[in-house]
């Protein structure tokens, strides 16, 4: 197919390919590369399931344009884990049973993810903040805000 | 003129001379800024631009800087993440950083650009009101060279502008608010990172209780920010009193034009929308030692 020359750097990994100026990074993601981590729920931007982070910020997938992002380093729900391990926030949000359907799942745990690195003993309030572009339509709100408080709390412990 | 994905060209320029000239030669092009809102409106078919002019490799317009007047000039592909903790901003002219850190939610915000959110103007947004609030002046370029004008004559109506056609924002000028004046955005919305049901742009300084500056410009409650110079100009001089604060809030919700939509009835917005600026007023009073 012909289209435009693209790199990028995709959970570590530098990635070539041609895409059509429309393709969002998101088609790109699941139809291009096979990471389906990143969902497509409302493709307007709203939702948060195909939240992913671009240059190491959380962004829409499927408001952003994969020929616009040539250069970029992108991070999806399957670039969390190091080395095998599950990073803090997964273990949390397993730990918490904070997963229903699952659909949420992926873009709420990189937006968590995102918040943690920069939040000490986040509040409540502060979590729901970060949280609010990322919707849960099974309505689990409240185990997802309990994980994100536990990773924090284990983050905090193991530092000190 | 439609056009699909794979015949759509895709340009990203590095300077703005480049980017009108993209533009101008093709009627069908549009300019992409953060994408938030043309990447949202292609995906639900609203748009088909036959050519997309990304704005993102323009270094001149990711830049902030103070000028030596004291104005702040705020490019264009600013994203909202970056304005929400500008400390450029200083005084009345924070009002903009307020309503920056109330847009939508944290993963929109580190894409969107103030240029893209004024340039496409919902009315129901957060920085129209407060540019008007802040008398900041809209820099633009297009075939015919560059011209600015005020926020308040750029916003025209629902989703319409001043932009002619193959003209971009290239950026935002806040003029030096007055010393020691403070800058307040209050914004109602259904859920958190809505858009406003309405909202309350206030830049005000007092001396005691005197109120010796005041800008008030109400959004999302017609199709343009709603701003009443008279008004403000009669409390202006004045010890801030009861009467004054009523004054201000019937006379600015008697020049609202609101509509009734998914988020609220004109009813609804007429009845909360001086609310608001009551106690927006009242709470920018108190801040400033003067609280009546």
């Amino acid at each position: 197919m012909s289209g435009l020359p693209v790199t990028l750097t995709v959970n570590g990994r530098e990635r070539a390919l041609d895409v059509p100026a429309t393709q969002t990074l998101l088609e790109t993601l699941r139809e291009r590369l096979a990471l389906t981590g990143a969902k497509r729920g409302c493709n307007q931007g709203v939702c948060g399931a195909c939240t992913v982070m671009l240059d190491g910020k959380p962004v829409r997938g499927c408001l952003s344009l994969t020929a616009n992002c040539d250069g970029a380093e992108i991070t999806t729900v399957e670039g969390l884990a190091e080395g095998g391990a599950l990073s803090g926030i997964q273990q949390a949000m397993a730990d918490s049973n904070a997963v229903q359907c699952g659909f949420c799942t992926p873009g709420m745990l990189v937006s968590a993810f995102a918040f943690l690195r920069e939040a000490e003993a986040p509040s409540v309030a502060e979590i729901q903040n970060a949280l609010s572009g990322n919707l849960c339509r099974c309505s689990g709100y409240r185990k997802i805000i309990d994980a994100v408080r536990l990773a924090a709390d284990r983050a905090a412990r193991a530092a000190s | 003129m439609t056009a699909s994905g794979s015949e759509v060209a895709f340009h990203r320029p590095s300077t703005v001379g480049e980017a009108v000239a993209l533009l101008g030669g093709d009627d069908g092009a549009m300019c992409l800024a953060g994408g938030a809102t043309l990447v949202a409106m292609m995906n639900a078919a609203l748009v088909a631009p036959s050519g997309l002019v990304s704005l993102s490799a323009i270094e001149s317009l990711r830049d902030a800087e103070r000028l030596s007047d004291g104005s702040v000039r705020i490019g264009a592909m600013r994203r909202h993440r970056e304005t929400a903790a500008d400390a450029l901003l200083e005084d009345g002219q924070c009002v903009l950083r307020e309503a920056a850190r109330q847009i939508a939610n944290m993963p929109v915000r580190n894409m969107g650009t103030i240029g893209g959110s004024i340039a496409f103007f919902d009315p129901a947004a957060d920085y129209p009101p407060a540019l008007v609030a802040a008398d900041a002046v809209v820099e633009i370029s297009g075939p015919d060279g560059e011209r600015a004008m005020p926020a308040a004559k750029f916003f025209v109506g629902w989703y319409e502008t001043a932009l002619a056609p193959g003209e971009i924002v290239t950026a935002v000028r806040l003029p030096p608010a007055p010393a020691d004046s403070i800058g307040l955005f209050y914004k109602l919305a259904r859920v958190s990172g809505d858009f406003a049901t309405a909202s309350v742009a206030l830049v005000v300084a007092m001396d005691g209780q005197t109120v010796t500056y005041l800008a008030v410009a109400v959004g999302a409650c017609g199709p343009t920010p709603v701003r009443l110079p008279e008004i403000e100009a009669e409390l202006t001089g004045k010890a801030l009193d009861d009467t004054g604060i009523d004054r201000l809030a019937v006379v600015l919700a008697e020049a609202l034009d609101p509509i009734d939509d998914v988020r609220a009835s004109a009813d609804y917005r007429r009845l909360v929308a001086p609310r608001m600026v009551r106690r927006a007023i009242t709470d920018a009073a108190a801040r400033l030692g003067g609280a009546s």
